[in-house]
């Protein structure tokens, strides 16, 4: 995707206040639903922008909402419009732009999953329809999303000599980050002897492996690069999108546990590094979408930050707090911060970029890179400063 | 595992899954689908050849050997029939396919099960439904 580099800005990020949430709805309240949540984010996001709705052309709507009704409920009319998840929304508003199909793009997502009590596990576990993986083994007992990637990290632990008690400065670090946050959800610090005394849901992976489930709302506004500038002093510049699919095997887990999706990081990592002119030493914050602490590891040794089979060693060692070489998921992420399915990581990464994050800022920091890997699509933005 | 009272989870039961769960419980023993143009080996069941694109295809026995890719052991209950602590694994097929089951006898982490040899036994489900788990071989 070279043709995306450096096309558009995010010129305003938006989001629900959902620790209050969080509250409101563990007292038995229903603040609002998936639309009122999108709703308030993109109030957020147009004023963060500076900019009114009716400047609005383009229109990308999160997984958990229709978007005809998304769109009548924010009153928008646009000349483009689509359905994504966090990091593909990123994508095709990119690419909207890039064709000219519109040149300032709201992005929306909402979701009341806590206070409607979606299961993420069990015969009925959201996203069976979409992937068949989720509900297929459930003869065997297996439907958690919790135990595919306890599947994987235990295999990779093995052949990777990564130890459980490696992988728990996955978590103290982003409560580090989370404890700084005053917009995160869990805000105590733990230590490593913590994890470990946490109980397993699915050994090998413990309680503080797994993400929080809560309501909220998130919306980012995107423009073209030059529109951007002049419409933001604060626009934080989409250096290159990258994107690679392994679908073969996806069902019976085969690309995650042979290769642990290295395969489709490693082809991701060259096109966004290659079309940006970077290496993984130029990025000075890491975004990893973190529905399992499992995903931080794997990005590591799979967009060479490490090499393969060094990840145990590099967190230990080099770090990945706020004080450490690759500080990631400074926000606390999906496990500290808010579940908001990518779409938190993305507001982390503009913050960081403007220097906006007060106690949990990484100094100078110029660019940042956001990742995911969920179901078998690795797909990767740059942002820069 | 433990003792099965309740009913066998769902299972999905698309266009093409009958032929694996009725001669599982018809013969005793596994039969996935094989491509008759290039022999490449199927699963979960579907309509064409992720190799080659075939539509034709039969449904063969497969040896039952496999190699045990990477279990756990859920400590939290999700489905009746699955009482807590219970293991699950992935497993490849000698013929190529990975699949997902339970060893019959719960693992220990100092077997060193990954890596491992295991052969298929199908075990009666409490209502009847035949269920392919696994054993170590070696």
């Amino acid at each position: 995707m070279k043709s995306l580099k450096r096309v558009a800005s995010v010129i305003g990020v938006g989001h629900t206040d959902w620790v209050s949430d969080w509250h409101r709805v563990r007292a038995g309240e229903r603040p609002d639903d998936c639309y009122g949540y999108a709703a308030g984010a993109l109030r957020n996001a147009l004023a963060d922008a500076g900019i009114g709705k009716e400047q609005v052309n383009g229109l990308i709507v999160g997984p958990t909402t229709a978007y005809e009704r998304m769109a009548e409920v924010v009153g928008l009319n646009v000349r483009w419009g689509d359905q994504a998840d966090a990091v593909l929304s990123v994508v095709q508003a990119c690419m909207a732009i890039e064709s000219g199909a519109a040149d300032v793009v709201a992005l929306v997502y909402g979701n009341d999953q806590r206070s409607v009590g979606t299961q993420y596990g069990g015969p009925q576990a959201m996203g069976g329809d979409q992937f068949l993986s989720y509900v297929y083994h459930a003869p065997w007992g297996l439907t958690s999303q919790g135990a595919l990637y306890a599947l994987m990290f235990r295999r990779f632990c093995e052949l990777h000599g990564v130890s459980e008690r490696d992988l728990g400065h996955v978590a103290v670090a982003q409560r580090e980050g989370s404890s700084r946050n005053p917009n995160a959800i869990q805000r105590k610090p733990i230590s490593l002897d913590d994890y470990m005394a946490a109980p397993y849901i699915t050994e090998p992976l413990r309680l503080f492996d797994y993400c929080l489930i809560n309501d909220g709302g998130v919306a980012l506004i995107i423009a073209e690069a030059g529109l951007a500038r002049k419409l933001s002093p604060r626009a934080v510049s989409i250096e290159a999108v990258g994107r690679f699919d392994l679908n073969q095997g996806a069902t019976s887990l085969e690309p995650r546990l042979t290769d642990f999706y290295r395969p489709a990081q490693q082809a991701v990592a060259e096109q966004i590094f290659g079309a940006s002119g970077l290496d993984p030493s130029d990025i000075d914050v890491l975004q990893v979408y973190d529905s399992f602490s499992v995903h931080v590891p794997l990005a590591l040794e799979g967009y060479g930050y490490c090499g393969i089979g060094e990840s145990g060693r590099f967190m230990r060692e080099k770090g990945i707090g706020l004080g450490g070489l690759l500080p990631t998921n400074t926000s606390g992420g999906h496990l500290s911060e808010s579940y908001m399915q990518g779409w938190n990581h993305q507001i982390e990464c503009v913050r960081q970029a403007r220097g906006e994050c007060g106690d949990r800022q990484i100094e100078n920091c110029r660019r940042v890179h956001y990742t995911s890997d969920v179901a078998g699509k690795a797909v990767s933005i740059i942002y820069g400063a | 595992m433990p003792t099965q009272t309740a009913a066998t989870p769902p299972r999905v039961l698309g266009l093409y899954d009958e032929p694996f769960w009725r001669h599982m419980k018809d013969d005793g023993r596994m039969h996935l689908q094989c491509c008759r143009d290039c022999g490449a080996w199927r699963y979960p069941p579907g309509p064409a050849c992720h190799a080659c694109l075939s539509p034709a295809s039969d449904w063969k026995p497969v040896s039952g050997g496999g190699e045990l890719l990477s279990w756990v052991t859920f400590h939290k209950q999700y489905l009746p029939a699955y009482p807590a602590p219970y293991n699950v694994i992935a497993v490849r097929l000698d013929e190529g396919p990975t699949l997902i089951s339970n060893l019959i006898e719960d693992p220990e982490p100092d077997q060193r099960p990954i890596g491992r040899r295991v052969r298929l036994k199908v075990v009666a489900m409490a209502d009847g439904v035949a269920l392919p788990r696994f054993e170590f071989a070696d």
